[in-house]
């Protein structure tokens, strides 16, 4: 026996050697050619991708202008606190959680938590602004925090005015992306391109010795310039808002001004809109509330939801309506282009027609008797165009239905604008008598607002389809022009010669016609007004509910501006277009036409009515300035007992009407008088100058008391009880109660 | 090796019972006998040569490896470059030191100290589990103070080389039998594991069991008992992965293993770091490597690049020649060191040798399977290159009784 290795144990050892060098080093060798010879530089691509920092650096959102270069949406920096987990230490982590919990806001636990990832970033807040940010850097200073905190460039987007034009604007989401509006119509543009930053790193992103620097300069996003006009969009929502608030309205409302040769949209809004800034929290407080007393749960988050829903859509290019009266200009302009009628074509309604079998009725029910087309027009008859559309027959119908534009989208540079859905109105082949009939008034077919206003701009403008938009150019970052809107029209669709009389007859409407609350003296208004039933409502519901509106231009000889009132289920006293939206139409034209260069130009009726300025008579002798203002077509009345007047009321150079009374202060205790303001709501023109005579004041009348027949005051600018100098000049409101729809 | 007449007339000794030779010096004369016959230091004939340059040569290319893939490391966590290669030299030198006086050491006293280092071993590995820190419910290392940190595995393997070294020698020839040959080995063997499990350490107990059995296999254990032990413990993992909770842990590093890339989740992104690491630094290595000292994984992307992925940046500075010239030399050491052993003039030393050096052998195979993500991440450390000083004292002090045989050993020395 041996002392040493027996021949078995050689055996076995030999075996055991061969087996750990074939299979163990064998194998390892075998994996290092895989890895470092055939996959090697796949691996080193990946090495060094995974080595090489890549920092993206933000590119800057494009602003949003009005036409007039006013800031309307613009990108401010904000910063991102990043955690780096990975360099925090169980030292540092307490004092780390602490810090950042009170400073930003958030739980301590939480930051504690992802303080233990096994990462070197973790975005700990967004859009966190300067002033938080200098917190931070300083606590970091305090504390010698070196690693551990990160602080990383941001932007976020600022809307100046709050809700101002919000729903053409729209806004963005966490990651600057546009979600509504013209920043989701455009989002590519203003987005621009992220630059980019690669260097060499290690892993805890300081330098490696290895110098590798790739630098991508960001591009900033492209700017749009709207042609929005900030000064029309303010009259427009200040107006839009006060009718809602007035007529009780339940579903919104909306407004479109639009310049009727290129399209270009001056303003539109929608009230019962959101602010982009905080575009996630209910405006409307009553429906917040309600939604907030709601319990947790499925119900709470679909209710919220469809609040959200609504407060974003515009409902102007959105949503579908029966245009009603209003879309009686479209076929008034088929009828008269077609030679099937003119203007003193005779018709005579009875209150209502009989079409195959079927009474339709006219909105005044005892009918409008004999008249004219243009009567019936300005009577905004029913059986008149009922008549028309029959001559016109289905297929030159839809011929013009189609030309106007209401078979697709316009097209305009708005996101969600309503499908081309041929469920919303009857082709040639479906126009049967009684769909013929309604369709030619405007009812059993379903159109946009926005669809509406632009066939209405053709009616006026020469017979021209143009192309509704919000933006007019796109410039780039320093300001060279990337993209123009093209302003040529699509088609025509009726001659300009039938326009021109299309335009004559609407002047007529607003000025005598159903469309006379939108008057104004001086601006050649033209108009027409719409009731429309909702009948899907009616269906569902039973409840009749309306939509009032009005749509109607200026200037008339020349066609510039249009707009179209749009008030869904008012509630107040009244739901005719003519009531509801016609005053708002007047109000807002009178107040943007000046701003945007539209001459007042008066017809002899208007002239003798007109308003005057009162005469500068101060420091003049009594007996002089009584002579100078008898000379101005007024009334002096004397105050005190002085030589020469102190003062006057109205002051020097403001309107008063014609006939008005100018009260002369001959001392200074004489201008303390003071008198009280009379109820003027509710009266005729002569009750309610008489009214003012009592009391000493003068009153400025607008709307439909100069042309109207039973005009009715409706408002009042300084209201009842109120103590004022004699004279002072009270505007007062008038509409035609009886001269509805 | 003890007495041969022992060896042939006393009846033979069970496991416990080897303390007979500690008895003997009892009476003077035999002490000189034995002195005489087992000089306490055996210099007479010289060590081996080519193993101890292949020792120094690894250990040297070791050291320059660990300052080259430590330093970046070093300096971001330490704030000094040397901070681990400066410790390591140190112990390099005393483990050299230590290497070349244990070699002069007659290896036959350490029939002695078998059954004491076991015993020690075990009294280690359970105090593990009650002293050390809890890192993520696993204890594996010992503070020892201003001598860092130690882990028990690592004596423990070394006392199971031992025991069944000194058993197998004394009991050789009754090997074939379950009750000298199977049993005190599976119960000495079943208690290191068991105490290795709780830790738990699944890597170290993995190879402690394939070295029992290299040690048992050539000991001459039947080859049926390797049957049913191959048996039982396919039967013991199985059930292990399947159903312990315990090694839920192992069973993450299974999923993380079949794809090192998959980004199907965070945990798994997080679990397969260290191993994208690797596999990125082995890659970019190429054939001939970026030159060393170029490594960019070591820029803190492959976690503590000294330690048990030192290899990656070997494979990354000096490409796949590098690697497998570092390859090569280890096996060279393995089959030089097995070589000394087949010709040592005795079973316990040949035994002895075997198992230290397949020690060496299986722990660089495994690592480096780890590293280049053949097998599963687990937690082994390159020899004569992972930073850690008593395991490298540890390990050139096994080295040093591999030279110890050596002396004695009728193998060419030059």
């Amino acid at each position: 026996m041996a002392k040493g290795t027996t021949i078995r144990m050689w055996r076995r050892t030999v075996f055991l050697l061969l087996a750990l060098n074939v299979i163990g080093f064998g194998a390892i060798i075998v994996s290092l050619v895989r890895l470092q010879l055939i996959n090697g530089e796949q691996l080193h691509t990946m090495a060094v991708e995974n080595q090489m920092q890549n920092t993206s650096l933000n590119a800057q959102r494009g602003t949003i202008y009005d036409c007039n270069m006013k800031e309307l949406a613009k990108s401010a920096t904000v910063w991102k606190v990043v955690l780096e987990p990975a360099f925090i230490t169980d030292k540092n982590r307490d004092l780390i959680a602490n810090g950042l919990s009170q400073i930003l806001g958030m739980d301590k636990e939480e930051i504690i938590k992802r303080s233990k990832k096994k990462t070197y970033y973790d975005e700990l807040k967004r859009k966190v602004e300067t002033d938080v940010k200098d917190q931070v850097l300083k606590f970091k200073n305090d504390n010698n925090i070196g690693n551990g905190i990160r602080l990383i460039e941001d932007y976020k987007r600022y809307y100046p005015y709050g809700t101002f034009a919000a729903t053409v604007l729209g806004f963005t989401g966490s990651d600057s992306q546009g979600l509504a509006g013209v920043e989701q119509q455009y989002d590519s543009y203003l987005t621009g391109t992220p630059g980019k930053l690669v260097t060499a790193k290690n892993a805890i992103g300081t330098d490696m010795p290895f110098q590798y620097e790739q630098k991508v300069d960001a591009k900033n996003g492209d700017s749009l310039v709207l042609t929005i006009d900030e000064v029309v969009q303010h009259f427009l929502e200040e107006n839009l808002e006060e009718g809602i608030v007035k007529n009780k309205v339940g579903e919104r409302g909306g407004a479109i001004v639009m310049n009727v040769k290129t399209g270009a949209i001056l303003g539109m809004a929608v009230k019962g809109d959101f602010d982009p800034n905080d575009p996630f929290t209910i405006a409307d407080k009553t429906e917040a509330a309600r939604i907030n007393a709601m319990p947790q749960g499925e119900a709470r988050t679909t209710a919220l939801k469809a609040a959200l829903d609504k407060q974003w859509r515009n409902k102007m290019v959105s949503d579908t309506y029966h245009p009603g009266s209003v879309f009686k200009m479209v076929t008034a302009s088929a009828g008269l282009e077609e030679g099937v009628v003119t203007e003193n074509s005779p018709f005579y309604c009875r209150g209502a027609v009989v079409v195959a079998d079927k009474t339709i009725h006219c909105w005044r029910t005892y009918g409008h008797g004999a008249e004219t087309f243009v009567e019936g027009l300005c009577n905004s008859c029913n059986p008149v165009f009922i008549e028309i559309g029959q001559r016109l027959g289905p297929e030159r119908f839809f011929k013009y239905f189609q030309a106007f534009g209401f078979t697709q989208r316009t097209g305009i540079d708005l996101p969600g604008e309503a499908r081309e859905s041929a469920s919303l109105y009857y082709n040639q082949n479906q126009l049967n008598p009684v769909e013929l009939a309604t369709s030619a008034f405007g009812q059993s077919f379903s159109v946009t607002p926005i669809q509406m206003i632009t066939a209405a701009a053709a009616v006026v403008n020469g017979g021209y389809l143009v192309q509704p938009h919000v933006v007019s150019q796109i410039i780039d970052d320093s300001g060279n022009i990337v993209k123009s809107v093209d302003t040529t029209p699509k088609r025509q669709v009726i001659s300009s010669e039938t326009s021109k009389r299309m335009a004559a007859i609407l002047q007529r409407n607003a000025t005598v016609g159903t469309a006379k609350n939108g008057y104004l003296p001086g601006y050649r208004i033209g108009g027409k007004t719409g009731t429309s039933q909702k009948t899907e409502v009616k269906i569902r519901t039973g409840k009749d509910e309306y939509i009032a509106s009005y749509c109607g231009f200026a200037p008339m000889d020349d066609p510039e501006i249009a707009m179209l009132v749009y008030y869904d289920e008012p509630h107040g006293s009244s739901y005719y277009g003519s009531a509801v939206a016609g005053p708002v139409f007047a109000k807002t034209m009178e107040e943007i036409l000046p701003y945007l260069g539209v001459q007042r130009k008066y017809t002899d009726t208007e002239m003798k009515k007109l308003d005057v300025s009162a005469p500068n008579v101060v420091g003049k002798s009594v007996n002089d300035a009584k002579n100078t203002i008898v000379n101005s077509k007024l009334v002096a009345k004397v105050y005190g007992s002085g030589q020469t007047v102190v003062s006057q009321v109205p002051e020097p150079g403001k309107t008063i009407p014609q006939n008005g009374t100018v009260v002369l202060f001959t001392d200074t205790k004489s201008a303390s008088n003071t008198v009280t303001v009379p109820n003027l709501v509710g009266m005729s023109l002569a009750n309610a100058n008489k009214a003012a005579a009592n009391a000493g004041i003068n009153i400025s009348i607008t709307g439909a008391a100069l042309t109207g027949t039973n005009p009715v005051s409706n408002s009042q600018s300084i209201a009842a009880g109120a103590k004022v100098s004699p004279g002072t000049v009270v505007t007062v409101g008038f509409i035609e109660p009886d001269q509805v729809e | 090796m003890v007495n041969p007449k022992a060896e042939s007339k006393r009846p033979p000794v069970r496991g416990g019972s080897g303390q007979r030779q500690e008895q003997k010096p009892e009476n003077p004369s035999a002490v000189r006998k034995i002195r005489k016959k087992f000089r306490v230091f055996s210099a007479r004939s010289g060590m081996d040569l080519p193993f101890l340059f292949l020792i120094l040569v690894l250990l040297v290319i070791g050291l320059v490896m660990l300052f080259s893939a430590s330093f970046a490391n070093a300096l971001y966590r330490h704030g000094s470059s040397y901070f681990f290669i400066s410790r390591q030299a140190i112990w390099a030198v005393l483990g050299v030191v230590a290497m070349i006086a244990i070699s002069y050491f007659d290896y036959h006293h350490l029939h002695k100290f078998a059954v004491p280092i076991l015993l020690l071993s075990y009294a280690m590995l359970v105090l593990v589990l009650f002293t050390s820190r809890d890192i993520n419910g696993v204890h594996r290392w010992l503070e020892l103070g201003p001598l860092g940190q130690f882990q028990p595995s690592e004596l423990a393997k070394f006392a199971i080389i031992l025991i069944f070294a000194h058993l197998i020698s004394l009991n050789f020839h009754r090997m074939d039998t379950f009750r000298y040959g199977v049993l005190p080995y599976l119960i000495i063997l079943g208690v290191t594991a068991g105490l290795l499990i709780l830790e738990p350490h699944v890597s170290a107990t993995v190879i402690l069991v394939i070295l029992a059995g290299v040690m048992l296999f050539i000991g001459g254990v039947r080859l049926r008992w390797f049957g049913i032990a191959f048996g039982g413990a396919g039967a013991v993992v199985m059930y292990l992965v399947l159903f312990s909770k315990k090694f839920s842990y192992a069973n993450d590093r299974l999923v993380a293993w079949l794809d090192p890339f998959s980004t199907a989740s965070k945990e798994i992104i997080a679990d397969t770091w260290q191993t994208r690491q690797s596999l990125y630094a082995i890659g970019s290595g190429g054939l001939l490597g970026l030159g060393l000292g170029q490594s960019r994984q070591k820029y803190l992307y492959l976690p503590e690049p000294q330690n048990d992925f030192i290899f990656a940046i070997v494979c990354e500075e000096l490409g796949f020649i590098g690697a497998l010239i570092i390859i090569i030399l280890f096996a060279m050491l393995v089959w030089r060191g097995i070589t000394i052993s087949l010709k040592a003039k005795d079973k316990f030393g040949m035994l002895l040798g075997i198992g230290l050096v397949m020690q060496v052998g299986l722990q660089v195979v495994l690592n480096i399977a780890v590293v280049t993500n053949t097998i599963p991440n687990t937690g082994i450390s390159l020899p004569f290159f992972s930073y850690g000083g008593t395991s490298l004292v540890i390990l050139l002090a096994e080295m040093g009784i591999v030279l110890s045989i050596s002396r004695t050993s009728s193998i060419e020395k030059t």
